[in-house]
Protein backbone atom coordinates (compact mmCIF):
# COMPACT_ATOMS: atom_id res chain seq x y z
CA UNK A 1 0.00 0.00 0.00
CA UNK A 2 1.71 3.54 -0.78
CA UNK A 3 2.25 5.14 2.17
CA UNK A 4 0.59 8.69 3.38
CA UNK A 5 0.62 10.37 6.80
CA UNK A 6 -2.15 9.49 9.46
CA UNK A 7 -2.90 13.24 10.42
CA UNK A 8 -1.64 16.82 8.58
CA UNK A 9 -2.67 20.33 9.59
CA UNK A 10 -4.03 21.04 6.14
CA UNK A 11 -5.55 19.17 3.55
CA UNK A 12 -3.79 20.90 0.69
CA UNK A 13 -0.54 22.62 0.25
CA UNK A 14 1.13 25.43 -2.07
CA UNK A 15 3.75 23.79 -4.67
CA UNK A 16 7.11 25.74 -2.85
CA UNK A 17 10.63 26.02 -4.03
CA UNK A 18 11.75 23.15 -5.57
CA UNK A 19 15.07 24.05 -6.88
CA UNK A 20 17.67 23.43 -3.73
CA UNK A 21 20.56 20.92 -2.53
CA UNK A 22 20.57 18.75 0.09
CA UNK A 23 21.28 19.88 3.51
CA UNK A 24 20.40 17.09 5.55
CA UNK A 25 19.37 13.62 5.46
CA UNK A 26 22.20 13.33 2.48
CA UNK A 27 24.40 10.34 4.07
CA UNK A 28 24.22 6.60 4.73
CA UNK A 29 23.31 6.44 8.71
CA UNK A 30 21.11 3.75 9.14
CA UNK A 31 22.53 0.83 6.87
CA UNK A 32 25.65 -0.05 5.55
CA UNK A 33 25.23 1.08 1.74
CA UNK A 34 22.63 3.06 0.20
CA UNK A 35 21.10 5.03 -2.69
CA UNK A 36 21.54 8.80 -3.38
CA UNK A 37 18.90 11.18 -6.08
CA UNK A 38 21.08 13.03 -8.09
CA UNK A 39 18.68 15.30 -8.83
CA UNK A 40 15.44 17.06 -7.01
CA UNK A 41 11.98 14.98 -7.85
CA UNK A 42 8.69 14.97 -6.39
CA UNK A 43 8.74 10.73 -5.36
CA UNK A 44 5.33 9.78 -5.63
CA UNK A 45 4.16 7.13 -2.56
CA UNK A 46 3.76 5.04 -5.65
CA UNK A 47 7.39 5.17 -6.62
CA UNK A 48 8.43 4.63 -3.26
CA UNK A 49 6.29 1.22 -3.03
CA UNK A 50 7.37 0.34 -6.25
CA UNK A 51 11.19 0.17 -5.22
CA UNK A 52 10.38 -0.83 -1.88
CA UNK A 53 8.72 -4.69 -3.63
CA UNK A 54 11.43 -4.15 -6.26
CA UNK A 55 14.28 -4.59 -3.23
CA UNK A 56 11.56 -7.36 -1.00
CA UNK A 57 11.70 -9.37 -3.87
CA UNK A 58 14.94 -9.78 -4.98
CA UNK A 59 16.57 -10.08 -1.19
CA UNK A 60 13.54 -12.58 -0.09
CA UNK A 61 14.11 -12.58 3.32
CA UNK A 62 17.86 -11.31 3.31
CA UNK A 63 19.02 -8.03 4.59
CA UNK A 64 16.73 -4.72 5.99
CA UNK A 65 15.99 -2.32 3.55
CA UNK A 66 15.20 1.08 5.20
CA UNK A 67 13.39 4.21 3.27
CA UNK A 68 14.96 7.43 3.60
CA UNK A 69 11.87 9.26 2.54
CA UNK A 70 8.56 9.96 3.38
CA UNK A 71 5.39 10.93 0.92
CA UNK A 72 4.05 13.96 3.02
CA UNK A 73 3.45 16.25 0.77
CA UNK A 74 -0.29 16.30 -0.81
CA UNK A 75 -0.67 17.40 -4.42
CA UNK A 76 -3.75 17.96 -6.32
CA UNK A 77 -5.01 17.80 -10.03
CA UNK A 78 -7.64 19.12 -11.61
CA UNK A 79 -9.99 16.66 -13.33
CA UNK A 80 -9.35 16.21 -17.20
CA UNK A 81 -11.55 18.78 -19.53
CA UNK A 82 -11.99 20.16 -16.45
CA UNK A 83 -12.12 24.57 -17.09
CA UNK A 84 -9.86 26.35 -14.74
CA UNK A 85 -10.92 28.06 -11.99
CA UNK A 86 -13.75 27.10 -9.23
CA UNK A 87 -11.07 26.48 -6.18
CA UNK A 88 -8.00 23.85 -5.68
CA UNK A 89 -8.79 20.84 -6.87
CA UNK A 90 -8.54 17.40 -4.74
CA UNK A 91 -5.42 15.76 -3.62
CA UNK A 92 -4.08 13.58 -6.43
CA UNK A 93 -1.64 11.96 -4.86
CA UNK A 94 1.16 11.91 -1.65
CA UNK A 95 5.08 12.86 -2.53
CA UNK A 96 7.79 13.13 -0.52
CA UNK A 97 10.22 16.11 -1.72
CA UNK A 98 13.61 15.06 -3.46
CA UNK A 99 16.73 17.27 -3.37
CA UNK A 100 19.63 16.16 -5.37
CA UNK A 101 21.70 14.61 -2.85
CA UNK A 102 18.81 13.23 -0.88
CA UNK A 103 19.35 9.18 0.42
CA UNK A 104 16.52 7.66 -0.85
CA UNK A 105 16.89 4.21 0.58
CA UNK A 106 19.41 2.12 2.47
CA UNK A 107 20.48 -1.36 3.12
CA UNK A 108 22.05 -3.21 5.30
CA UNK A 109 22.95 -7.15 6.48
CA UNK A 110 23.97 -7.89 2.88
CA UNK A 111 27.19 -8.02 1.10
CA UNK A 112 28.35 -5.25 -1.05
CA UNK A 113 27.39 -6.83 -4.25
CA UNK A 114 23.96 -8.07 -3.61
CA UNK A 115 23.09 -4.31 -1.94
CA UNK A 116 24.54 -3.36 -5.34
CA UNK A 117 22.32 -4.82 -7.29
CA UNK A 118 19.62 -4.51 -5.11
CA UNK A 119 20.14 -0.77 -5.04
CA UNK A 120 20.17 -1.01 -8.84
CA UNK A 121 16.54 -2.71 -9.05
CA UNK A 122 14.86 -0.07 -6.83
CA UNK A 123 16.96 2.84 -8.90
CA UNK A 124 14.85 1.25 -12.06
CA UNK A 125 12.03 2.70 -10.46
CA UNK A 126 12.95 6.12 -9.39
CA UNK A 127 12.08 8.97 -11.73
CA UNK A 128 15.67 10.48 -11.01
CA UNK A 129 19.52 9.70 -11.37
CA UNK A 130 20.84 8.07 -8.40
CA UNK A 131 24.20 6.55 -7.08
CA UNK A 132 25.06 3.95 -5.02
CA UNK A 133 27.28 5.22 -1.97
CA UNK A 134 28.33 3.60 0.99
CA UNK A 135 29.49 4.80 4.55
CA UNK A 136 31.07 8.39 4.34
CA UNK A 137 34.30 9.38 6.19
CA UNK A 138 33.42 9.01 10.14
CA UNK A 139 35.00 11.49 12.01
CA UNK B 1 48.73 6.96 19.06
CA UNK B 2 51.28 9.24 18.36
CA UNK B 3 51.07 12.59 15.89
CA UNK B 4 53.27 10.36 13.20
CA UNK B 5 51.85 12.07 10.59
CA UNK B 6 52.77 15.61 9.37
CA UNK B 7 49.97 17.68 7.39
CA UNK B 8 51.59 20.18 5.09
CA UNK B 9 49.52 23.36 5.74
CA UNK B 10 49.75 26.77 4.34
CA UNK B 11 48.37 30.17 5.71
CA UNK B 12 45.15 31.47 3.89
CA UNK B 13 45.25 35.06 3.83
CA UNK B 14 41.82 35.58 2.04
CA UNK B 15 39.13 33.93 3.50
CA UNK B 16 35.38 33.53 2.55
CA UNK B 17 33.35 31.81 -0.27
CA UNK B 18 34.55 32.77 -3.41
CA UNK B 19 38.21 32.39 -1.91
CA UNK B 20 37.57 29.01 -0.64
CA UNK B 21 36.18 27.50 -3.83
CA UNK B 22 39.51 28.89 -5.70
CA UNK B 23 41.41 26.87 -3.08
CA UNK B 24 39.38 24.02 -3.63
CA UNK B 25 40.17 23.97 -7.62
CA UNK B 26 43.87 23.78 -7.19
CA UNK B 27 43.62 20.93 -5.17
CA UNK B 28 44.29 22.45 -1.45
CA UNK B 29 41.43 21.75 1.24
CA UNK B 30 40.25 25.03 3.05
CA UNK B 31 40.61 24.39 7.43
CA UNK B 32 40.94 25.78 10.55
CA UNK B 33 42.92 25.72 13.30
CA UNK B 34 42.23 26.93 16.98
CA UNK B 35 42.81 26.45 20.27
CA UNK B 36 44.61 26.85 23.50
CA UNK B 37 43.31 30.33 23.74
CA UNK B 38 44.96 31.48 20.93
CA UNK B 39 43.75 33.33 17.63
CA UNK B 40 42.08 31.08 15.35
CA UNK B 41 44.48 30.82 11.95
CA UNK B 42 42.90 29.72 8.21
CA UNK B 43 44.46 27.31 6.44
CA UNK B 44 44.67 25.09 3.31
CA UNK B 45 46.11 21.67 3.41
CA UNK B 46 47.24 19.72 -0.14
CA UNK B 47 43.46 17.97 -0.28
CA UNK B 48 44.32 14.45 -1.57
CA UNK B 49 47.00 13.87 1.12
CA UNK B 50 44.42 14.69 4.22
CA UNK B 51 41.53 12.82 2.69
CA UNK B 52 43.77 9.77 2.70
CA UNK B 53 45.14 10.27 5.73
CA UNK B 54 41.22 11.27 7.24
CA UNK B 55 40.30 8.35 5.65
CA UNK B 56 43.26 5.70 6.90
CA UNK B 57 41.84 6.54 10.42
CA UNK B 58 44.55 9.35 11.36
CA UNK B 59 43.05 12.22 13.99
CA UNK B 60 46.33 13.28 15.13
CA UNK B 61 48.80 15.16 12.89
CA UNK B 62 52.11 17.74 13.18
CA UNK B 63 51.34 20.84 11.67
CA UNK B 64 53.91 23.82 10.85
CA UNK B 65 51.90 26.99 10.48
CA UNK B 66 54.39 30.33 9.27
CA UNK B 67 54.52 32.99 11.82
CA UNK B 68 53.64 30.65 14.71
CA UNK B 69 56.96 29.10 16.04
CA UNK B 70 57.34 25.44 16.74
CA UNK B 71 55.57 22.67 15.00
CA UNK B 72 52.18 21.86 17.10
CA UNK B 73 50.65 19.21 17.54
CA UNK B 74 46.60 19.16 16.55
CA UNK B 75 43.80 16.92 16.36
CA UNK B 76 40.87 16.29 13.56
CA UNK B 77 38.01 18.21 15.18
CA UNK B 78 35.27 18.08 12.67
CA UNK B 79 34.75 17.57 8.82
CA UNK B 80 32.17 19.08 6.58
CA UNK B 81 30.95 17.76 3.24
CA UNK B 82 29.21 19.02 0.08
CA UNK B 83 25.64 18.30 -0.35
CA UNK B 84 26.04 15.16 -1.50
CA UNK B 85 27.73 14.08 1.69
CA UNK B 86 31.12 12.34 0.80
CA UNK B 87 33.29 15.16 -0.71
CA UNK B 88 35.03 16.88 1.72
CA UNK B 89 34.87 20.60 1.59
CA UNK B 90 36.56 21.80 5.11
CA UNK B 91 37.84 20.40 8.15
CA UNK B 92 38.69 21.87 11.81
CA UNK B 93 41.95 21.30 13.66
CA UNK B 94 42.60 21.44 17.19
CA UNK B 95 45.59 22.63 18.97
CA UNK B 96 46.04 19.87 21.76
CA UNK B 97 49.13 18.57 23.36
CA UNK B 98 49.53 14.66 23.85
CA UNK B 99 49.01 14.39 27.40
CA UNK B 100 45.90 16.13 27.21
CA UNK B 101 42.50 14.47 27.96
CA UNK B 102 40.06 15.03 25.38
CA UNK B 103 36.73 13.69 24.13
CA UNK B 104 37.15 10.97 21.11
CA UNK B 105 34.46 9.43 18.96
CA UNK B 106 36.49 6.44 17.62
CA UNK B 107 34.07 4.24 14.82
CA UNK B 108 32.83 0.60 15.97
CA UNK B 109 34.34 -2.24 13.61
CA UNK B 110 32.21 -5.16 14.48
CA UNK B 111 34.54 -8.34 14.57
CA UNK B 112 33.15 -11.61 13.93
CA UNK B 113 30.19 -13.55 12.82
CA UNK B 114 27.64 -13.59 15.19
CA UNK B 115 25.92 -17.03 16.08
CA UNK B 116 22.33 -15.44 16.11
CA UNK B 117 22.76 -14.49 12.43
CA UNK B 118 22.68 -18.13 11.42
CA UNK B 119 18.83 -18.03 12.32
CA UNK B 120 16.32 -17.87 9.15
CA UNK B 121 15.65 -13.88 9.11
CA UNK B 122 17.86 -12.77 11.42
CA UNK B 123 20.00 -9.71 10.50
CA UNK B 124 22.17 -7.81 12.82
CA UNK B 125 21.31 -3.77 13.79
CA UNK B 126 23.64 -1.46 15.16
CA UNK B 127 21.94 1.83 15.99
CA UNK B 128 25.23 3.66 17.17
CA UNK B 129 28.12 4.07 14.83
CA UNK B 130 30.07 5.23 17.26
CA UNK B 131 30.92 5.77 21.31
CA UNK B 132 32.25 8.99 23.19
CA UNK B 133 35.65 7.87 24.99
CA UNK B 134 37.45 10.53 27.49
CA UNK B 135 41.24 9.54 26.87
CA UNK B 136 44.70 11.55 26.34
CA UNK B 137 45.97 12.44 22.36
CA UNK B 138 48.45 10.17 22.81
CA UNK B 139 45.71 7.17 24.03
CA UNK B 140 43.46 7.43 21.49
CA UNK B 141 42.06 4.68 19.41
CA UNK B 142 41.80 5.18 15.65
CA UNK B 143 38.68 2.47 16.16
CA UNK B 144 37.34 0.10 18.44
CA UNK B 145 36.87 -3.62 17.73
CA UNK B 146 34.08 -4.76 19.04
CA UNK B 147 33.73 -9.02 19.06
CA UNK B 148 29.97 -9.47 18.44
CA UNK B 149 30.59 -13.80 17.68
CA UNK B 150 29.02 -14.47 20.85
CA UNK B 151 25.49 -12.25 20.10
CA UNK B 152 22.68 -15.11 19.71
CA UNK B 153 19.11 -14.23 18.58
CA UNK B 154 17.49 -11.19 20.30
CA UNK B 155 20.64 -10.34 22.34
CA UNK B 156 21.73 -7.02 22.49
CA UNK B 157 24.90 -5.26 22.84
CA UNK B 158 25.02 -2.27 24.97
CA UNK B 159 28.15 0.41 25.16
CA UNK B 160 29.26 -0.51 28.98
CA UNK B 161 29.79 -4.34 27.47
CA UNK B 162 32.65 -3.04 25.32
CA UNK B 163 36.04 -3.95 26.11
CA UNK B 164 37.51 -0.12 25.95
CA UNK B 165 41.64 0.14 25.28
CA UNK B 166 43.55 1.09 28.86
CA UNK B 167 43.82 4.83 29.27
CA UNK B 168 40.28 5.52 27.91
CA UNK B 169 37.16 6.17 30.14
CA UNK B 170 33.32 5.86 28.28
CA UNK B 171 31.25 8.97 27.85
CA UNK B 172 28.67 7.88 26.34
CA UNK B 173 25.48 6.48 27.77
CA UNK B 174 26.44 3.08 29.15
CA UNK B 175 22.93 1.58 28.20
CA UNK B 176 23.27 2.60 24.45
CA UNK B 177 22.40 -0.42 22.25
CA UNK B 178 25.93 -0.80 19.94
CA UNK B 179 24.55 -4.17 18.40
CA UNK B 180 21.57 -6.19 18.42
CA UNK B 181 20.13 -9.30 16.51
CA UNK B 182 16.66 -9.05 15.23
CA UNK B 183 14.84 -11.71 13.67
CA UNK B 184 12.98 -9.99 10.28
CA UNK B 185 9.36 -10.01 10.55
CA UNK B 186 7.57 -12.35 8.16
CA UNK B 187 6.19 -10.50 4.96
CA UNK B 188 2.60 -11.69 5.93
CA UNK B 189 2.95 -9.57 9.25
CA UNK B 190 4.41 -6.88 7.44
CA UNK B 191 1.15 -6.83 4.60
CA UNK B 192 -0.82 -7.04 7.22
CA UNK B 193 0.58 -4.61 9.33
CA UNK B 194 0.56 -2.02 6.10
CA UNK B 195 -3.32 -2.79 5.36
CA UNK B 196 -4.24 -1.99 9.26
CA UNK B 197 -2.02 1.87 8.53
CA UNK B 198 -3.80 2.68 5.25
CA UNK B 199 -6.43 0.88 3.57
CA UNK B 200 -7.37 2.05 -0.37
CA UNK B 201 -8.60 5.48 -0.67
CA UNK B 202 -7.38 6.52 3.15
CA UNK B 203 -7.56 9.78 3.96
CA UNK B 204 -5.33 11.18 6.80
CA UNK B 205 -6.72 13.13 9.72
CA UNK B 206 -6.94 16.72 9.22
CA UNK B 207 -6.14 18.18 12.78
CA UNK B 208 -7.46 21.85 11.97
CA UNK B 209 -10.60 20.94 10.70
CA UNK B 210 -11.97 18.88 13.60
CA UNK B 211 -10.77 21.71 15.84
CA UNK B 212 -13.02 24.20 13.73
CA UNK B 213 -16.10 22.02 14.18
CA UNK B 214 -15.40 21.50 17.97
CA UNK B 215 -15.19 25.53 17.79
CA UNK B 216 -18.25 25.55 15.42
CA UNK B 217 -21.17 23.02 17.97
CA UNK B 218 -19.67 24.93 21.20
Amino acid sequence: MPRMPKRVKFRKEMRRVRERKATKGNFVAYGEYGLQALEGCWLTARQIEAGRIAAQHFLKRQGKVYIRVFPDKPVSKKPLEQRMGKGKADVDYWAARVKPGTMLFEIAGVPEDIAKRTLVRIAMKMPVRCRFVGRRLHV
Amino acid sequence: MQSKHTLSVMRRDRTGTRYARRERQAGRLPAVLYGHGKDPVALTLDAKEAVRLFESGERVFTVQVKDEGASQTVMLKDVQFDYLGTNVVHVDLSRVDLDEIVECHPELHFVGEPIGLKAAGAILTHPSLDVTLKCTVANMPERLDVDISQLDEDDVLHASQIALPEGTELVSDPDAVVAAIRAKKMEEDLDAEAQDVDGVGAEPEVITERKTEEESEG
